[in-house]
């Protein structure tokens, strides 16, 4: 049995079009109903500031600023099984953001992310089927952060050493320390390569099975989903069984082999940031070969799996932030997802009638950046 | 073109082009300056001349000294053989406030960054290496900072020094991840110190 963890009350102040508000929240599945550009999907993307620190619309925090003023402030009261906590934000237009937790401050997101996770799905999630490995990739990356503080660490290493060898590679330079500098940061791109990739091959044999079982669900079909992880650096298909030193050497062969190639491009050209998640419906990719609609599903699913997947790592659910997810699904896709949603705290939008198998615990209807009541 | 008149434009130039302080603050910092009264500018002024003038590298480890070597060099009671190799001269105030290190100071003076296009030839190294052949060193501690650059640094450091024969080791790990030896506290950095792994 999971812990429950509830966003019970949620004030904000100044975020976006949102002047004031303050919001008691409950268990269960709260709906906001309102017109488009109202404050519905606001009000998720607040919440969400509070559990990662950043907008997951990717957006700059000066954004979420309202015009003309120096901060947005969001708090929330989070209950997490018996503990209730207080989180606090000050989201600065220009300078450095205030995080409190329990009105000390905090320096790094890290501490906060065991305490309050949000899994969210939003309309441009389709791009995690449809759009480039990119989309891919973050969408592990970001599961896998939220797991475990290394594997955040390691994404971000692997990130910078990605930047300074290709830096190196680019810089023409002469110097006689040059080659042992890229051997450095060769050894560097492997360790930080090899933990990430380990890492994202793990979480994919757990992901598989429940996104299966959500997409067989959602699209009640038996319809077969399989996932690949596809590097263009493994001599062999990886399946998660690979310990880290096969990994290791694999990636240290492959940046050997493409040693004159990557000095002709000046570019790293092999390693997780070139990776991509393969993904079959009924044995044709599914970025390419699938149907708009089972593409949107397969892209609600994925969302869904990774919400099972960190519920049953943790032993605490996420708070499933849903944003106009109804306008992606038909009446009977619509019931199946109302069927399946996890027992923990759901915050859902919508610009409209609520299907008729949908009973909400709290609606609230927003207009104007206000809630009617 | 510039909005501002020319002299203020100047001194807004001028910070911008400190490490850390982007175009908003450098017009914050100038905007201050010119509001302040004007023999508190003039000090700061002098101030930068004078520190200039006289704080010196020390000719042994690059440490920052006003005369020829710095106090720790200087000491006769400190532990010639073993040299602990740090980025920057703040980070020794780090370590000596951890009381357990008795012995010299080597600063590298940055550590390597392709990005920002810094090298082994960017930094102190040769000079390292220098102090190496001539001085009856034994072990060399490195303890650049606990991230990417800190550890390629190290990372390069042992490579080219372990084949003169010199014991190299690195701060034990405890130490706060992606951060700067500047702000782990003195217990920690105690223990790095006392469990340093062998490169
Ligand atoms: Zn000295």
């Amino acid at each position: 049995m999971s812990v429950t963890v509830d966003v019970t009350r949620l004030w904000l102040d100044r975020f976006r079009g949102i002047a004031e508000l303050d919001l008691e929240l409950g268990h269960g599945l709260t709906v906001f109903v309102g017109a488009n550009g109202q404050g519905k999907t606001t009000l998720l993307e607040a919440v969400s500031w509070v559990a990662r620190c950043r907008s997951f619309r990717g957006v700059p925090d000066q954004v979420l600023v309202q015009a003309g003023h120096e901060q947005a402030v969001v708090r929330a009261e989070v209950r997490h099984d018996q503990r209730t906590m207080l989180f606090e934000a000050e989201i600065k237009s220009n300078g450095r953001n205030r995080v409190m937790l329990n009105k000390s401050a905090v320096s790094r997101r890290r501490d906060l992310q065991d305490l309050l996770r949000v899994s969210v799905f939003a309309p441009d999630d389709l791009e995690l089927v449809k759009g480039g490995p990119a989309f891919r990739r973050v969408y592990l990356d970001e599961l896998l952060g939220s797991l475990a503080a290394r594997y955040d660490a390691a994404a971000m290493d692997y990130e910078r050493i990605l930047k300074h060898r290709n830096a190196l590679l680019r810089s023409n330079s002469v110097d006689a320390s040059y080659a042992s500098t890229l051997e450095v940061f060769d050894e560097q791109l492997i360790n930080a390569g090899s933990e990430l990739v380990r890492g994202r091959l793990q979480l994919l044999g757990k992901l598989e099975g429940e996104l299966r079982e959500a997409y067989a669900s959602l699209a009640s079909t038996d319809t077969s989903v399989e996932c690949t992880y596809e590097s263009g650096w493994s001599t062999d298909a990886l399946d998660g069984s690979e310990d880290i030193e096969t990994l290791r050497s694999q990636l240290r062969e492959a940046l050997h082999r493409l040693r004159s190639k990557e000095r002709e491009r000046k570019l790293t050209l092999v390693g997780p940031h070139r990776d991509d998640l393969e993904i079959k419906l009924g044995g044709l990719g599914a970025r390419h070969y699938a149907s708009q609609g089972e593409q949107r599903t397969l892209a609600l699913s994925l969302r869904l799996a990774g919400h099972r997947v960190i519920t049953d790592l943790t032993g605490s659910t996420p708070v499933l932030l849903l944003d106009d997810v109804f306008s992606e699904l038909d009446e009977s896709r619509a019931a199946a997802l109302v069927e399946w949603l996890p027992h923990g705290q759901t915050f859902l939008t919508t610009t409209g009638v609520l299907p008729a198998s949908v009973t909400p615990e709290l609606t609230l209807r927003i207009e104007n950046g206000k809630v009617c009541q | 073109m510039s909005v501002y008149t020319e002299p203020l434009q100047a001194l807004i130039d001028e910070l911008n082009r400190l490490p850390g302080i982007g175009p908003k603050s450098a017009q914050r910092i100038a905007f201050h300056l010119l509001k302040i009264p004007k023999e508190d500018a003039a000090r700061l002024a002098e101030s930068i001349v004078v520190a200039k003038d006289r704080v010196h590298w020390c000719r042994v480890c690059f440490n920052v000294c006003d005369s020829d070597t710095c106090q720790f060099c200087a000491d006769d009671g400190r532990d010639g053989r073993v040299v602990c190799v740090v980025e920057e001269a703040r980070d020794i105030v780090a370590i000596e406030r951890s009381g357990a290190f008795k012995g010299r100071y080597h600063v590298l003076q940055g550590a390597i960054s392709p990005i920002e296009g810094i090298g082994p030839e960017q930094l102190r190294v040769r000079e390292l290496v220098k102090r190496l052949e001539d001085d009856a060193i034994t072990e060399l501690i490195l303890a650049t900072n606990p991230n990417v650059e800190g550890d390629a640094t190290a990372s390069y450091l042992a490579r080219l020094i372990k084949p003169i024969g010199v014991r190299v080791t690195r701060l034990a790990s405890g130490l706060p991840q992606g951060g700067d030896l500047e702000f782990a506290d003195e217990v920690t950095l105690g223990h790095a110190l006392e469990g340093r792994r062998e490169l």
